[in-house]
């Protein structure tokens, strides 16, 4: 068995225990959980599952304050809420079911949205891979009848798991001797042998561990914007359809837009540099926006926030006896956070049973898996970079919408450009392949043609009283 | 009905025998029969339920599907395909692990029937 | 802001950006105390204690002296207030009303046991000379509170023991006589003098004091009791239930019957049934209404009915029955809805006549309600020189005479002193700001009491007590601390923009700030704030003020 890299060989699943540390798991041990998240309760469930694999007796201690189940943002984990394609199919293959209650809506397509047209982006074959949740318990004012929030359902699945949900807020944790001290707000304290932070970048308490640490850096991060509108159910099937609406505009700072249907709410989700008021000014009168409500006027939203989200890896993302999970560590830039949250706290689980808790087992065996996330994210950049040249630039717009539209129209050809907007949008794919298939010479040549032919054949179409082209479809179906 | 996956109705098929697969199922919601073609007519070897799976072995093998799946009222599938799966078990290997087991399990159940009908013959 | 006006919501416009701002409130339980005790503030001191470096001992003793500042008995009001604090606590609906009442009697005998002194408030010392009248509750009040200003007070008793209806009309088994004697000698530590046995009209008039004084507190309380009025009510073996029990109380001996009938409905006929019964004969009260309406605390009424009084409803009575000047019996009416009047008669020897509290003083020629009340400002004035509290005021429970003592002495002070009153006016806690789910759950501490069969056979001693102090110390962290911050840290830790702060020098009730500048609107921690401390601010856009 390496010790270096775990990844890649089957010989990582059945490992000597502590090679390479003294600190362990043994009978007896202690874990604490800050953070009952995706990545939390994710950590949990597999940590408990693998450890009675191992007849190891531990006890896991999740600490939250929250129980997901209060409509609003007091409930809330503030996020878009797509559980993506490849996070699907593995919870599935994992034997982790998402109940109706908590898939507010199946996704089977995405429809593109730019000044040059519209475009529908379906599903390759014809089934609803991609989840739309609720990581809370819904907005304000829902009624949660019919619904269940995500990230409660995690927290249970781990809490039957044997994992102990404790409500309380963690406010520091700080090394004693050979061990951690957890401390909570309201003066209590437990020490354990691991503490697995999933805190998110949206809580104070890296800040707090960056302090009393001096080799930790928390995450970079960047500003979001995230709102709920409430148009009923009926209206959203006419309007939105089974389709995640993404606008592609030629705003400085805006580096991504959707709005997600769910049951009678529609999140929408802007990403980008620092979101603010001028920036939702410019989108909310964007006809393309607008246009995908009904009569054309946007309504009051019932709940918004400005989370944040990581930018960029914590360094490292961890310790001795400590491990950053989920967005407090390392995640993929933009999309599938929540498929991050379930790869880093899996394999974190797996190198605490496995193989140790030292800050040496960490960077043999979770490491590998977080680097390999920043070296991806790190191309991602790069293809979002041109993305955003695409936005500014109507050339490239109407080019890749010609070619779109050109692929969704004969289901024969290879579409290339549909897969790399597809794997783009959904985040189901690393960011490194859809670079090479945007390398790849047809792929290429295709553009390149389309570029030309969507460019000038323009001077022959009359345009829209709207000031858009003929070419492209206009709003979904 | 689930809101995941494909939809299928009662008696449709979803798999067939002798076609070629890439992909493995995970039923969301529903019932599915599973049939073998013999020469005496279709033998129904086991019934599915949800959270299960079929169509696993398309993934290990460029085989044909060994069994026809039809659904046993209305039914919603969830397909996961090779390139998903064995991309992630190249980065987490356990993810087979559950795979493995059910496979294990069927070879079991499949050694016991095949030991009483040669124990007949 | 392209949003544009929202359809279905009533019309009105819900704000955009929702900002923050940190108000406190006041809490139902100060709302709802005749005397507006602070009880949110001493329950922190205790609650929070870690926060600030106490010990559990200091922490009692801060609590007391915040207790004290408005209360200066708490001991013997913790033993006989019914409490209408906690019929409004915010946690009463989750899993049972924090027990102030036990608490506040807790740091009563916690501060007697300690020999803690009151609270002065410090280097304040003044000429003018105060009078008070009547050193019942009010008058107490009253004096205690100008004293610690820095007073000379002079009390002027007309009974050899102060204490007014505290000492008179309470039985032992309810408030123990040394109790009382600790709370009030605790009072002369202070700059206060008694002079007993001068009655106001007898011994001196009001002009005499006033001119003696530059301010005068009329606390003479209604000690005299109305009468029935009918045939044969006047005559031995009938006598008031405030004249037995401030008689019973001296030790003298009321020639009290083996077959009793109290006829009345409060606490003071309740007192005087129980005391009847401790001295073994057999009790029953006679109330004009039905069980639900009777005045008296409903606890003190099922504890009379375990010690054995009977109780007979919807009944009025028309005559006392005499043979040879002895009572024999009481005739009444019965009262059911729905049918006729029925007379019926009740063989007795004594009855004990407990309706209703009535001015026991005269010729004062002041202005009175109805003739029979004194007729004052809010406040308690009467005159630039002259202020009243207390039941002289109209009847009421010993807790809104210590209220109205305070707040004359607040006035009378403010005015002796060219100062405005404080006013402070703080909003209440909306209802339902208050989140109770976030709370974990602890019921509240068990009512304490001796056995029941140990309570006829030692009648003099208490039946209710102290809690102890792990069970102080736990029931003030059941205080849900409505309308002030108590260090949850929601608001500091869910901001995404970091808006919030703690403070470098940290009290109860006051540990984050809040920098408006970096709010964000997104109205988040007014949603997990649990105390309905923070609340959304007025305005519609992001624009700094």
């Amino acid at each position: 068995m390496t010790s270096g890299d775990g990844l890649g060989s089957l010989g990582s699943i059945i490992a000597e225990p502590g090679s390479g540390s003294q600190k362990t798991l043994t009978d007896g041990s202690r874990i604490a959980v800050v953070g009952a998240g995706p990545a939390g309760s994710f950590f949990s469930y597999f940590l408990l599952k693998m450890a009675r694999t191992m007849a190891l007796d531990v006890t896991v201690d999740v600490y939250e304050p929250r129980r997901f189940c209060e409509r609003g943002p007091a409930g809330c984990n503030h996020c878009g809420g797509i559980v993506s394609e490849s996070l699907v199919q593995r919870l599935a293959t994992e034997g982790i079911a998402l109940p109706d209650d908590v898939v507010q809506r199946g996704i089977e397509s995405y429809v593109l949205h730019m000044d040059v047209g519209d475009v529908e982006i379906a599903t390759p074959i014809e089934e609803r891979r991609i989840a739309a949740i609720y990581r809370g318990n819904g907005p304000r004012d829902s009624e949660p009848l019919d619904t269940h929030s995500f990230d409660g359902y995690l927290q249970q699945l781990a809490h039957q798991r044997g994992a102990n949900l404790i409500r309380r807020m963690v406010i520091g944790v700080v090394e004693e001797g050979d061990r951690m001290r957890v401390h909570c707000a309201d003066g209590t304290s437990e020490v354990y042998e691991l503490v697995a932070l999933a805190s998110g970048v949206n809580s104070r308490l890296e800040e707090d561990v960056e302090e009393h640490s001096r080799q930790f850096q928390k995450p970079a991060r960047t500003k979001t914007f995230i709102c709920e509108f409430k148009l009923g159910r009926d209206v959203i099937q006419e309007t939105l359809g089974p389709s995640m609406h993404v606008f592609l505009l030629d705003i400085p700072r805006l580096e991504f837009a959707a709005l997600i249907p769910k049951g009678d709410y529609a999140t929408l989700c802007l990403l980008g540099d620092d979101i603010d008021e001028g920036l939702l000014d410019q989108f909310f009168s964007s006809p393309e926006v607008k246009n995908c409500f009904p009569g054309g006027e946007i309504p009051m939203h019932v709940c918004h926030c400005s989370p944040r989200i990581n930018m960029g890896s914590a360094k490292p993302p961890y310790a001795d006896r400590m491990v950053m999970i989920g967005d407090c560590g390392t995640t993929r830039l933009f999309k599938d956070g929540i498929g991050a949250a379930y790869r880093t706290a899996k394999a974190a689980a797996r190198t605490a049973v496995f193989h140790g808790v030292s800050a040496e087992d960490f960077k043999a065996h979770y490491w590998p898996l977080c680097r390999k996330m920043d070296t991806d994210n790190r191309i991602g950049k790069v293809v979002f970079a041109v993305g955003s040249l695409v936005q500014r630039s109507r050339f490239a717009r109407r080019g890749v919408l010609r070619m779109t539209t050109l692929e969704q129209n004969q289901s024969a050809r290879q579409r290339r450009m549909s897969e790399v907007l597809w794997d783009l949008f959904t985040g189901s794919a690393p960011y490194r392949e859809v670079f090479l298939r945007t390398l790849h010479p047809i792929y290429i040549k295709d553009l390149v043609w389309n570029l030309v032919a969507g460019n000038a054949r323009r001077a022959d179409k009359t345009k829209g009283a709207d000031g858009r082209d003929g070419e492209g479809r206009h709003g979904p179906h | 009905m689930a809101r995941l996956g494909k939809k299928y109705s009662d008696g449709e098929v979803i798999v067939r025998q002798g076609d070629k697969g890439n992909c493995m199922f995970v039923i969301q919601q529903g019932e599915v029969d599973v049939l073998a073609n013999t020469d005496d007519g279709e033998l129904q070897l086991r019934t599915l339920g949800p959270n299960d799976f079929f169509g696993e072995m398309a993934l290990f093998e460029e085989e044909v599907r060994t069994a026809t799946i039809r659904a046993r009222g209305a039914t919603s599938v969830l397909t996961v395909d090779k390139k998903s799966f064995l991309g992630g078990i190249h980065e987490d290997p356990s993810l087979a692990f559950r795979i493995v087991q059910t496979m294990s399990h069927r070879i079991r159940d499949l050694t016991e029937r095949l030991a009483r009908y040669e124990r007949h013959e | 802001m392209a949003p544009t006006d929202p359809s279905g919501r009533d019309g009105d416009e819900q704000q955009f950006w929702i900002r923050a701002q940190q108000l406190e409130k006041l809490p139902p339980c100060q709302a709802e105390c005749p005397n507006t005790g602070n009880v949110r503030g001493w329950l922190g001191i205790i609650a929070q204690r870690h926060k600030h470096g106490l010990t559990l001992e200091q922490a009692y003793d801060r609590a007391w002296e915040e207790l004290a500042r408005r209360n200066p008995f708490p001991a013997s009001i913790g033993r006989i207030c019914p409490h209408p604090c906690e019929s409004r606590c915010t946690r009463g609906d989750k899993d049972g009303a924090v027990s102030i009442n036990a608490m506040e009697r807790f740091l009563g005998d916690w501060a007697i046991d300690r020999k803690l002194r009151l609270p002065l408030i410090e280097g304040q010392r003044h000429t003018e000379s105060i009078g008070v009248i009547g050193s019942g509750p009010a008058g107490l009040s009253f004096a205690y509170q100008m004293a610690r200003r820095g007073y000379t007070v002079t009390i002027y008793e007309r009974r050899i023991q102060p204490g007014g209806m505290l000492r008179d009309a309470i039985p032992d088994y309810r408030l123990p006589r040394k109790l009382l004697d600790a709370e009030i000698d605790r009072l002369f530590e202070l700059d206060i003098a008694v002079i007993r046995g001068v009655e106001l009209g007898k011994d001196i008039t009001l002009q005499e004091l006033r001119d003696r004084h530059d301010i005068l507190f009329l606390g003479m309380g209604a000690q005299g009791a109305r009468r029935l009025g009918i045939p044969g009510e006047s005559g031995p073996g009938v006598m008031t239930g405030i004249d037995y029990l401030r008689r019973r109380k001296l030790g003298m001996n009321m020639g009290l019957g083996d077959k009793v009938v109290v006829i009345g409905g409060g606490n003071t006929a309740i007192d005087a049934a129980r005391s009847a019964i401790r001295e073994g004969a057999a009790v029953r009260v006679l109330y004009r209404r039905t069980k639900e309406e009777m005045p008296a605390a409903a606890h003190e009424v099922d504890d009379a009915n375990i010690e054995g009084v009977e109780f007979t409803f919807r009944s009025v009575p028309t005559r006392v029955l005499r043979e040879d000047s002895l009572v024999t019996g009481i005739e009444y009416q019965c009262r059911q809805p729905g049918k006729p009047d029925e007379t019926r008669q009740l063989v007795v020897d004594t009855v004990i006549v407990a309706i209703s509290q009535e001015p026991d003083w005269q010729g004062l020629n002041l202005s009175r309600d109805g003739d029979k009340w004194l007729h004052t400002e809010e406040d308690g004035k009467l005159a630039d020189d002259l202020w009243a509290g207390g039941d002289d005021r109209g009847p009421g429970i010993a807790s809104r005479s210590v209220a109205q003592g305070r707040i004359a002495a607040e006035a009378a002070h403010a005015r002796l002193r060219g100062e405005p009153r404080p006013q402070p006016v703080r909003r209440q806690v909306d209802a339902g700001t208050v989140k109770t789910d976030y709370y974990e759950s602890q019921g509240r501490s068990e009512r304490l009491r001796r056995p029941q069969d140990e309570w006829l056979e030692q009648p003099e001693e208490e039946i209710d007590l102290t809690i102890s102090s792990e069970e102080a110390c736990q029931e003030a962290a059941r205080c849900m601390s409505c309308g002030l911050c108590f260090d949850c840290h929601q608001c500091v830790m869910y901001c995404n923009a970091g808006g919030y702060s703690p403070v470098e020098n940290v009290e109860p009730g006051h540990y984050f700030s809040l920098a408006l500048e970096m709010c964000e609107g997104c109205g988040k921690c007014i949603e997990l704030c649990p105390c309905g401390y923070l609340e959304a601010r007025e305005e519609q856009t992001l624009a700094a003020d």
